[in-house]
């Protein structure tokens, strides 16, 4: 039964284009895959615009090391930061590298956050590196990132 | 698309930093998963976005995408400036949008 509602549950099925029947045409295939398929390094071109992104201590990120349920893995990003109008944090962007859409979320600041922070629950297709990017009002990019082991990843 | 605002601590002052969670009951289908019976596809389903305001003014604007998990928890950090009213806006790809609104009430 357990098994069963995880399967339920589980929506993240980047490994499971792999077990799903070949299709004869290229207009299907992307169908097969899902329609918002993005691979790590475009995801990263389309957020900084090719500019260069530096790993920082600034750039905190809590995430389990070990998760035994991909479908919920809680991730909190904190960015040490003044937050005034000078300067504060643009945006958060929560990357999961190896799922079919890497993109998790965007996530667009204010000086009235007061704190840099985002949490949020993602779903993992698999073992994999969790990256956070901040985009800060200087226009620098910023990241971290933490390697998820997902005890029962895919379809099961 | 039911939905929970939740703000921590539970009492606070002006201008202190509390914690918003914003909770939404939603199946966020990724488009990837197939029906056990039929074996077709299920269309994507997902919250794609959602906005944070405070008396209007926009706090915080999120793009979200199908990886986050079902029954998505989004939590940012607010600094309380006063009294007033924080609505938060969600809308998922399908055009359905819901608007919650939880008061804002700094003691001290």
């Amino acid at each position: 039964m357990e098994r069963r509602s995880f399967l339920k549950g589980f929506g993240v099925a980047a490994a499971c284009a792999v077990a799903l029947p070949h299709v004869a045409s290229a207009a299907d295939e992307k169908k097969v895959v899902g329609p918002n398929e993005m691979n790590y390094e475009t995801a990263v071109a389309a957020i900084t615009g090719g500019k260069a992104v530096t790993p920082s201590a600034k750039v905190k990120m809590e995430a389990p090391e070990i998760a035994e349920n991909g479908a919920v893995v809680p991730v909190k990003v904190t960015v040490t930061s003044p937050m005034t109008q000078k300067e504060y944090v643009k945006a958060i962007h929560v990357l999961a590298s190896k799922n079919g859409n890497v993109r998790c979320a965007n996530i667009y600041l204010t000086p009235a956050n007061g704190e840099a922070f985002f949490g949020t629950r993602i779903k993992l297709g698999g073992t994999q590196d969790v990256v956070a990017i901040a985009e800060m009002s200087d226009g620098t990019f910023l990241s971290t990132k933490q390697n998820v082991k997902v005890t029962i990843g895919g379809c099961g | 698309m039911k939905t929970l605002i939740k703000i921590k601590p539970k009492t606070y002052a002006a201008g202190d930093i509390v914690k918003v969670d914003f909770m939404a009951m939603h199946p966020m289908e990724t488009g990837m998963r197939k029906n056990k019976d039929t074996g077709a596809l299920i269309p994507a389903h997902y919250i794609d976005e959602v906005k944070f305001m405070f008396n209007d003014q926009l706090i915080t604007k999120m793009v979200i995408w199908e990886s986050l998990s079902v029954n998505p928890l989004m939590s940012i950090n607010f600094k309380v400036p006063s009294a007033g009213t924080l609505k938060v806006i969600a809308k998922d790809n399908k055009g359905q949008s819901v608007e919650t609104t939880t008061a804002i009430n700094p003691k001290g």
